[in-house]
């Protein structure tokens, strides 16, 4: 069964001649341990594809199930409790909150989850251990560096059993050294059996991913086929299309 | 790549043999081009006769013959170290000079050629990606080379990137005399994201 | 690992304890990083508070304690004497529970008017400890020890160990008492049986309540909670109504702060949404912030309050003439002023709080302003309440001309009504400004649509404005109107360092105890004493102005009196006649004053007053028949204003002209004297002069503090203005800084300084003038009602004089004070231009 599935999804916003189609028949499925990059020009539609998987928004039309779940008809608690447990955003450049610690901010789904506050503290200081974070468990987010606070957000973003990550344009204030050991911890929350979606307009970024789907005006109009063995790579005599 | 100037370069931290040469060659490109054994031998015979690097024993093979750079050969390397390379002729680059055609023919969906294009490179990346985090912890030479290719990749899936919207844009208002057209663009391709 | 157990259903969907735990630990967190900009809020609650725990505690101890006389009994019966009644009714009570009875007789003080008891008293006694205690010494003991208070010690100039002739027994000087619960109780304290005759045996008793009946039989008992019942209106009461008015208030313009707050934490609350918290989560962010907000400003109110009181004790123990503990507080006020005001905040705080889980989480995330809510603009709501109170205030006089008692759930109702009428009204008045605005340059335009655009946060302010201005409005026409009805003549009596002396009555009924010839004591009522003639008055008076180092000018009451009614009201105050010495003592010449006038007087107005009535000789009830006996009247005597005669109540404010004493023949009699110094008279003087006064058969009236109808329109206004303009200080700033990145757009696009200050000017002036307006169309509102049918205070009519001057202030002075204060506090440069600092 797939982490997360989108059939034939769509999104209007405005009406009457304002009409516009975010997105349109958006069919996507992201299995565990899978890292999806979704890539498309700005306006394409990519945002809104991430916020209604990960039940910020509702669709127009079309179904989403978040771990065989079908988000349609849920009450918002419920979509909320289904974030707190299942899904992990990582936004571009505003992902902490100022008042609480890197820890704090990191068990904090876990807490809102009615796990005791020990117990959330010592899931958050593994966390971010495992993402070599732990020397800043105590700092502020404004005694981060911009790097750092998207690690921190990722760390959150996985914590716990947290099993799908969605993350838009998660390197984008970043420089592309930082911008890499971000996507280097997304691919290895994959590895840990994540379901990652990673949105965003950067080939550099897409590249990590183990299939790109392209977005144009909303539709999804083509995707990456599986990649070829490194070995395959090292031949010379490369297939080129043109 | 100037293979010359990169066996100059070796020669400049001492003395070795030609299949040294050869071996400190590739690996110092971390092996992403691989070279044919002839192709430095050749080259090394070029630097010899033209006096940029000497040898001390006439008879034996290429193999066995030990290299070293002589006070011209250094200089040699220093300038062309310092010169940048000619960019300033545009290289007849195919995927242009296809993307161009395409635009003009009728009958082609130019965004689809583009489509195939960028999927393919953003394939290709994908693989270089991925060979790098497989290799490069150990292989600093190898990933920064990696780099040089990933980041030339990105600019032509920009490139592709930005001709698709030029294209567009272009679709959108064909006669420059009517701007109006403008705004009905940004209605249906939605400022939304 | 315990993952299982994390998967676990069984906690609830809502986190639970832990997850509110979370969330309300981020809130103080926040309350701990910006409470700067949550400090007027914060000083607001406290300052309420404080003043509440202070204001209250003094109105419910000024008055002297409601069980005062009964100590620790629950019942009590007094006895004229020691008959045989009371000793039957003593045996009865102690067969049934406990007695302690106290005797007193009244003995007056040598030399003076005052007197003090021989009281006998079991010291304490079972009931007698809060109205009986040492100061120093000990209790008597023996028939031949007594105990005295300082008032009766220095009066007879005793001390500890010196002996004392009282009772015709002379006694050891043992102790100093004295009765807590009222500290002017001057009394002597013998053991009991020593007061032979007492004037009056008090038995404080407890028995159960079934054998009361029987008790009952022919006695008045009294309890404290009979004496205290007479008293409606407890100071209690006036204090909690006087709070939640406050509180309303606070409400209101932290309404506004809160929606600021939760405003400029829309990212940070969108971000903990997709976090996965529930909209009860979000909503208790912002609400626990309000309570913390609530809590900290109750706990500091409490802390300043009861310092200041604690400060304020001492002397206020002196003016009350008892003792007050120190944690006398009103404690159920406090706890409800504590109470109310977390409320307040918590409730200010809730609204914001809806209105931010309505926001869709994407627009919350990427913090674009959220499309501003359409609030009902229509303002017939608000007019149908205002019509409600209109009518509810109108009947609450009791329907045409009532005078002015009950009615008081509808005037409470109909002031309850005003309140959300004018907050209803306000988002109208709002949208005012939008048409307004179409034509202003840009810096007004803009400044004058987010107004009109945001009216859910701007729509708080105005309301806090106009409820502050309301209630000035309503003082200051209530003080006109009351004030401008110039015969019914209000104020303070007399200027500080002028007394006034009247002729009193010799005093009457006291008891003395003589020893007779046998040696007996006998109790005999002392003889009314002579009646001083009018030289004796006049040796007395001059002999207090000389005592004073003070003048004296006597003031002759002529045998004639104004009359005449207007609005309600009839004529009040003396009249006196304008002799030479007293236009010369106030610096009036003859050519001033008009030949043919009857009537001269210092009060604003009274010429212009038609219908008065002068009678004169036989007309006058007070002083008789004049010599002729041909008494007369005069219709609408000629009144010239000077405006150089005291203005005083006491005072000679009116006086008759020589000219009109002999056309009608007037009489009169020097009866009153006006003493007047240099300087004010202190206490001491006063106090020496009362007692010169006291064996001269002369009262003396001090100034009193009634105030002027214009000082109370001029506080009322002071207060209306800064109510408003501290509200505005806080809404105007939060409502700028709300829009502090179009402001950063705004100097981008290269608007000078000039336009920013514009912008915050014309917000802080326009807001102020609608609140201002809003506030006198309610206090209008109000008054018309309430003055419909309340002649007594002078009718609808009475409106007609209208406080110009006041008005105005509040209507245009304090927009344009606000608007310059906003104009020079709006200079600052926002200090980061390019990037959003973290939240």
């Amino acid at each position: 069964m797939s982490m997360l599935e989108l059939r034939q999804v769509s999104k209007r916003y405005g009406q009457g001649a304002n009409e516009v189609d975010a997105i349109a028949d958006i069919d996507l499925a992201v299995e565990r341990g899978s890292l999806v990059a979704i890539m498309g020009p700005s306006g394409s539609g990519k945002s809104t594809l991430l916020t209604i998987a990960g039940s910020l928004e509702e669709p127009t039309t079309g179904d989403v199930m978040i771990d065989g779940a079908r988000l349609s008809g849920m009450s918002r608690n419920d979509k909320a409790r289904l974030r707190r447990r299942s899904v992990g955003y990582v936004f571009q450049d505003f992902n902490l909150l100022a008042g609480l610690t890197a820890v704090e901010n990191v068990s904090l789904p876990l807490e809102l989850d009615g796990i005791s506050m020990k117990k959330a503290r010592a899931k958050g200081m593994a966390a971010l251990e495992g993402l070599g974070l732990a020397d800043r468990a105590e700092s502020f987010p404004d005694q981060l560096s911009g790097g750092e606070r998207q690690r921190v957000a990722i760390a959150r973003a996985v914590v716990g059993e947290r099993s799908l990550l969605l993350a838009d344009e998660p390197s984008g204030a970043l420089d592309s050294v930082n911008g890499e050991a971000v996507m280097r911890m997304i691919l290895a929350a994959c590895h840990g059996g994540v379901a990652a979606v990673v949105v965003t307009h950067d080939a550099k970024l897409a590249s990590w991913a183990d299939r790109v789907v392209f977005l144009r005006d909303g539709n999804a109009v083509d995707e990456t086929l599986p990649p070829p063995s490194p070995e395959e790579l090292l031949n010379p005599e490369v297939p080129n299309p043109s | 790549m100037s293979i010359r100037h990169s066996l100059l370069a070796l020669l400049s931290e001492g003395p070795k043999y030609g299949f040294q040469l050869r071996q400190e060659f590739e690996m110092s490109t971390g092996e992403v081009w691989p070279l044919n054994v002839g192709q430095v031998y050749t080259t090394l015979q070029r630097l010899e006769r033209d006096g940029l690097a000497r040898s001390d024993d006439v008879e034996v093979d290429e193999r066995q013959k030990n290299y070293r750079i002589t006070d011209e050969g250094s200089e040699e390397l220093s300038h062309w170290l310092r010169t940048p390379p000619d960019l300033s002729e545009p290289p007849r680059d195919e995927l242009v000079i296809k993307v161009l055609v395409a635009s003009r023919l009728p009958d082609v969906d130019v965004y689809e050629v583009i489509q195939v294009h960028r999927r393919y490179i953003v394939q290709l990346m994908q693989q270089w990606t991925h060979l790098k985090e497989d290799e490069s912890r150990f292989d600093l030479a190898f990933a920064l080379a990696v780099d040089a290719e990933l980041f030339r990749l990105d600019s032509v899936v920009r490139w592709l990137d930005a001709a698709d919207g030029r294209l567009r844009r272009a679709a959108y208002e064909p006669a420059p005399e009517n701007p109006v057209a403008l705004p009905s663009i940004h209605r249906r391709t939605g400022a939304h994201r | 690992m315990d993952d299982f157990q994390l998967r676990s259903e069984r906690r609830p969907s809502d986190g639970g304890l832990p997850a509110r735990r979370a969330v309300t630990h981020w809130a103080w967190r926040l309350f701990r990083r910006e409470w700067r900009q949550q400090f007027l809020i914060l000083a607001l609650i406290t300052v309420a508070v404080a003043a509440t725990i202070l204001g209250s505690s003094v109105a419910v101890n000024n008055p002297p304690p409601k069980d005062a006389g009964f100590g620790t009994a629950p019942y009590s019966v007094s006895f004229a004497s020691y008959s045989s009644k009371a000793q039957r009714f003593i045996a009865k009570a102690e067969h049934l529970g406990t007695v302690q009875v106290i005797e007193n007789a009244t003995y007056s003080i040598p030399g003076s008017i005052n007197t003090y008891q021989l009281r006998s008293q079991n010291a304490p006694g079972p009931f007698g400890a809060p109205i009986l205690s040492l100061v120093s010494g000990h209790y008597p003991s023996g028939a031949d020890e007594v105990a005295v208070t300082s008032g009766v010690a220095s009066a007879f100039h005793l001390s500890v160990g010196k002996s004392w002739q009282v009772g015709g027994v002379t006694r050891d000087v043992v102790g100093i008492v004295q009765n807590p619960q009222s500290l002017l109780d001057a009394f002597a304290l013998v053991v009991p049986g020593q007061v032979p005759n007492p004037s009056q045996v008090t038995v404080l008793f407890r028995v159960p309540s079934s054998a009361l009946r029987a008790l009952g039989k022919g006695v008045q008992i009294s309890t404290p909670a009979s004496v205290a019942a007479s008293n409606p209106l407890n100071p209690e009461t006036i204090s909690l109504a006087a709070l939640v008015l406050g509180m309303l208030l606070i409400a209101l313009v932290s309404i506004g702060g809160f929606t600021v707050l939760a405003q400029r934490r829309m990212r940070s609350i969108g971000m903990l949404e997709s976090i996965g918290a529930t909209d009860r989560h979000v909503r208790l962010v912002v609400s626990a912030n309000g309570t913390v907000v609530g809590i900290v400003g109750a706990i500091l109110g409490f802390v300043v309050g009861f310092a200041g009181w604690l400060a304020y004790r001492p002397s206020f123990e002196q003016s009350a003439h008892h003792l007050v503990g120190a944690f006398a507080l009103p404690w159920l006020v406090v706890l409800l002023a504590m109470v109310l005001a977390v409320l307040a905040a918590y409730f200010a705080s809730s609204r914001p709080a809806r209105a931010v889980t309505k926001i869709p989480i994407v627009h919350a995330l990427s913090g674009r302003p959220a499309p501003p809510r359409q609030i009902h603009r229509s303002a017939l709501p608000g007019i149908v309440l205002l019509v409600a109170a209109f009518v509810l205030l109108g009947y609450s006089g009791g329907t045409g001309g009532g005078n002015g008692s009950g009615g008081a759930p509808e005037l409470l109702l109909g002031l309850v009504f005003l309140m959300p009428g004018l907050i209803l009204l306000a988002p109208f008045f709002l949208s005012l400004t939008e048409r307004v605005s179409r034509r202003a340059p840009i810096a007004a335009r803009l400044a004058l649509r987010d107004l009109a655009r945001y009216r859910a946060r701007s729509g708080s302010a105005l309301s806090a404005i106009s409820i502050g201005v309301l209630i000035s409005v309503i003082v200051v026409l209530a003080a006109a109107s009351r004030f401008s009805n110039v015969l019914d003549y209000a104020g303070p009596n007399l200027a500080s360092n002028q007394l006034a002396l009247h002729t009193g009555f010799p005093p009457q009924g006291v008891i003395l105890v003589h020893r007779n010839a046998k040696g007996q004591l006998v109790r005999v009522r002392h003889h009314k004493t002579e009646t001083a003639t009018p030289a004796q008055l006049a040796a007395g008076a001059e002999q207090i102005a000389k005592g004073l180092d003070a003048q004296l000018l006597a003031l002759e009451s002529p045998n004639a009196y104004l009359s005449g009614t207007q609005g309600g009201r009839s004529w009040s105050g003396q009249i006196y006649v304008a002799t030479p010495q007293l236009l010369r003592e106030f610096g009036i010449k003859a050519s001033e004053i008009n030949p043919k006038a009857d009537v001269l007087t210092s009060r604003p107005g009274l010429s212009g007053v038609s219908g008065l009535v002068m009678d004169y000789g036989s007309g006058n009830p007070k002083r008789g028949a004049n010599q002729n006996g041909n008494g007369g009247s005069v219709r609408d005597p000629l009144i010239q204003e000077v405006s150089a005669l005291p203005s005083g109540t006491s005072a000679p404010n009116t006086i008759i002209t020589e000219y009109a004493m002999k056309k009608f023949h007037i009489s009169s009699d020097a009866s009153d004297w006006l003493v007047f110094g240099t300087q004010s008279f202190t206490a001491d003087q006063i106090s020496s002069a009362q007692l010169t006064a006291s064996t001269a058969q002369l009262q003396v009236e001090s100034r009193n503090d009634i105030p002027s109808g214009s000082t109370i329109i001029n506080w009322a206004t002071l207060f209306g203005i800064i109510i408003a303009l501290g509200v505005l200080a806080m809404s105007v700033g939060l409502v700028r800084s709300e829009t502090s990145s179009e402001l950063r757009t705004l100097a981008a696009t290269g608007a000078s300084s000039y336009t920013r200050r514009t912008l915050t000017a014309v917000t802080a002036g326009a807001l102020g003038f609608l609140g201002a307006l809003l506030g006198v169309v309610g206090g209008y509102v109000a008054m018309i009602g309430w003055l419909r049918s309340n002649s007594l205070n002078g009718g609808i009519s009475a409106l007609g004089n209208v406080p110009f001057g006041d008005l105005s202030l509040i209507l245009f002075g304090m927009p344009a004070i606000a608007a310059v204060v906003g104009w020079l506090f709006a200079s600052r440069e926002p200090a980061v231009l390019g990037r959003q600092p973290i939240e």
